[in-house]
């Protein structure tokens, strides 16, 4: 019986042994894991910080000026091109307009095209055939 | 001996018995050596208490050197710990970022690598040097040999070096050398706002500018005390300035200083409500980046450092001293028939008129005559009082660390409140003459001009009354008025409701003014109902063009300058042009009486 319990407590020893170890070293683990990303982290706040200064330098009004001039066909906004929002016109009713001019002129329905005619002169002339 | 032997196996243990043994086998051992060996491994009671002592001693000892050698360690420390706690102190310290008011980069850090030396520790010296300045071409190599020479531990090689240099270096494989990661201050935008935002040194200290004033509010402290501070954990500053307006300013006056062929100029618009400074520029100027240049004392921030005599800008003052303290109402009218004389000197007018002109005649004919004698009519203590409360005469403070005391003349006569009152004999900083402007239009509060972004509400408490709202207001009317038929025609940009006033000052050449030697400013009130901003422009020795007839007057080259100012920053900082004009633009002045106040006024000479 005393034998029993005496292998059951070394048991218990060497395994409670074995989860303290295993808790050690996971916790060293994690630990590492922790300094590893937080040194990861601080390298891409670096990264981001020199991107921004980048994006800053890029985006210069200086820059941008020289190249608007260069590449766009832009002018400086003049006065007159600003209104106030109650200025603008009212609403005018929704639709298609330019569909509805289309149609007004008749050219949804179809049309003879050279080659269509061909297609019914034929069908013209094969029916008798038929 | 077998005695020995006995007593010895029983008193210790097996391997001290061995030995014992192998000495005892020995056969060229002697007796006195055997006596030694028995002697010490003896178990005898009456030895142990000198054993202890020995060995008591023996501990001592040994701790003794221990304690030495810690010491030692303290005294001399380690080269290798040597090096990180030098290279702590001069590596660049992280600093806030400066923001514009709306959030853009104005300066900020970026991560870089410098390399660093440790003399002591190089092998060969000169190959050392040799290889370095084969991969950093543009360092001095008789120069970096020197620093290699030195008996210290720690040197920079080359501060910010580029990726591929650093793995250059890197493959050189120098023992002693190093990388250390610093920081170095970036200016993403070249010379705009360099004035303002001034600039750190290498070592990441505030030389200048707001950089300065940074340091001065605590961060040095926290660097020295010990603590690294990253730039996570650093609030951003976020200034007054608005970057876009800011180099619209800029670029507008650096195209008003090629076409009137001036020396230099500054230009600068105040919200005259906050005393924020939004956008300012003085030129010629130089790039943060590039440090060495700022100490060309032609590249000064001409705004705050620099003193001139503003001129006739300064009749707006003197008018609302006049008008405030109840010696003139609008309607009153001054006599400039003649030439003002005082003693041996005569004051002229510019825009001579020789008659009797009313008040607002005064200022839209910007006759020296008639502010001299509204000066007169307040007296010399009245004036220099009012100046005083106006902060002319004072050094202006913001954060900015660059500033200068103003002129002032050591006995003031009633000939230096005559020729002040149209803006002679007395320099002041364009910002504080812009302040000062700023109080009489925003409806009477002196406003200190900040560099930071500040709340309407922050501004008012700190602010101070110094002329009745009435009398503000006037002075909004003059300046309309000035821009619908004065000087000020050339700035009245259509939709805004500009108000201006111009101001031609003779330079002093070798004592005495110079006729063809002016500082021009220009000052102006957008809208002038519901003041928002004050532009200022000020020219240094603009030329005259042919087309404007030869003329360097303000009205010419600083109003020009600051019309295109306004035309091209009003919607950047989000004033909407107008197409009707106000109906009533100055409700007071209406229930004072002056009705024609509201009256759109047309016509006008050139003046």
């Amino acid at each position: 019986m005393v034998r029993i319990l005496n292998i059951l407590a070394i048991a218990a020893l060497i395994g409670s042994a074995i989860t303290a170890y295993t808790i050690k070293y996971e916790t060293i683990f994690h630990a590492e894991t922790i300094v590893k990303l937080q040194h990861q982290i601080k390298l891409e706040q670096d990264q981001i910080g020199t991107l921004r200064a980048e994006w800053a330098n890029l985006t210069r009004p200086e820059r941008i000026q020289a190249l608007a001039d260069k590449f766009l066909d832009l002018q400086p906004v003049a006065l007159n091109q600003i209104v106030r929002v109650e200025a603008l016109p009212n609403k005018t009713q929704r639709g298609d307009a330019i569909g509805s001019k289309l149609e007004a002129l008749g050219l949804a329905e179809p049309t003879n095209t050279p080659g269509d005619a061909n297609a019914i002169d034929a069908a013209v002339s094969s029916t008798p055939a038929r | 001996m077998d005695e020995d032997r006995g007593t010895m196996s029983a008193g210790c243990n097996s391997g001290l018995d061995n030995a014992a043994e192998d000495a005892a086998v020995e056969p060229a051992g002697s007796r006195g050596r055997k006596n030694l060996f028995a002697g010490i491994f003896s178990a005898r009671l009456d030895k142990s208490a000198s054993r202890i002592r020995l060995a008591t001693w023996l501990f001592l000892a040994i701790y003794g050197i221990i304690a030495a050698k810690l010491i030692d360690f303290g005294v001399h420390p380690d080269p290798l710990a040597g090096v990180r706690r030098a290279a702590s102190e001069p590596a660049a310290a992280a600093r806030p970022d400066l923001l514009d008011r709306n959030g853009e980069l104005l300066a900020t850090d970026i991560k870089v690598m410098s390399v660093f030396a440790e003399p002591r520790r190089i092998i060969d010296k000169d190959e050392a040097v040799e290889l370095l300045t084969a991969v950093l071409p543009d360092l001095d190599a008789r120069e970096l040999r020197e620093r290699l020479g030195s008996r210290k531990g720690f040197v920079w090689v080359k501060r910010a070096v580029t990726p591929k240099q650093r793995q250059e270096v890197y493959h050189l494989g120098l023992p002693g050398v190093g990388f250390l990661s610093e920081n170095k201050r970036v200016y993403p935008n070249g010379p705009v706002a360099a004035h303002v935002l001034g600039f750190a040194s290498l070592d990441g200290i505030g030389i200048s500018g707001l950089e300065k004033y940074i340091d001065g509010q605590g961060l040095a402290d926290l660097h020295g005390a010990g603590f690294s501070l990253t730039q996570e954990n650093l609030t951003p500053i976020t200034t007054s300035l608005d970057l876009k307006a800011t180099y619209a300013v800029r670029d507008e006056l650096a195209k008003g200083i090629a076409k009137f062929k001036a020396k230099a100029g500054a230009a600068a618009i105040l919200d005259v409500n906050t005393g924020e400074v939004v956008a300012m520029a003085s030129l010629p100027d130089y790039d943060p980046n590039t440090p060495a240049d700022a100490l060309d004392p032609n590249h000064i921030n001409r705004l705050s450092v620099g003193v001139y005599e503003m001129g006739s800008t300064f009749k707006a003052i003197s008018i609302a001293m006049a008008l405030d303290l109840g010696k003139v109402t609008l309607r009153s009218r001054i006599d400039a028939r003649d030439s003002l004389r005082y003693g041996r000197f005569t004051i002229h007018d510019f825009h001579a008129t020789r008659r009797v002109l009313s008040v607002p005649e005064v200022f839209t004919y910007s006759s020296n005559i008639g502010a001299a004698r509204m000066a007169l009519m307040v007296g010399v203590q009245g004036h220099k009082a009012f100046l005083g409360k106006m902060g002319q005469l004072t050094r202006l403070r913001t954060e900015l660390p660059e500033s200068a005391e103003p002129l002032v003349p050591k006995n003031w006569g009633e000939l230096n409140t005559m020729t002040i009152a149209f803006g002679q004999g007395l320099n002041v900083a364009p910002l504080q003459a812009m302040m000062a402007v700023g109080a009489l239009a925003n409806g009477g509060l002196i406003i200190s001009p900040t560099f930071l972004k500040r709340s309407e509400e922050d501004a008012k408490k700190d602010a101070r009354r110094v002329v009745k709202p009435e009398t503000s207001e006037a002075m909004r009317y003059l300046m309309r008025l000035n821009a619908e038929t004065g000087t000020a025609k050339i700035a009245n940009i259509k939709g805004y409701f500009v108000g201006g006033k111009t101001g031609t000052a003779d330079k002093i050449v070798h004592g005495h003014y110079s006729k063809d030697k002016v500082l021009t400013t220009f000052m102006a009130v957008v809208p002038a109902d519901k003041p928002k901003y004050l532009v200022l422009t000020l020219l240094d020795e603009p030329q005259g063009l042919p087309e404007d007839g030869g003329y360097h007057t303000a009205a010419h080259n600083a109003g020009w300058v600051t019309g295109k100012i306004i035309e091209r920053t009003g919607p950047l900082l989000g004033l909407p042009p107008r197409i009707d004009l106000p109906t009533q633009p100055f409700p007071l002045l209406a229930k004072l009486g002056y009705a024609e106040a509201n009256v759109p006024a047309h016509g006008g000479g050139e003046h």
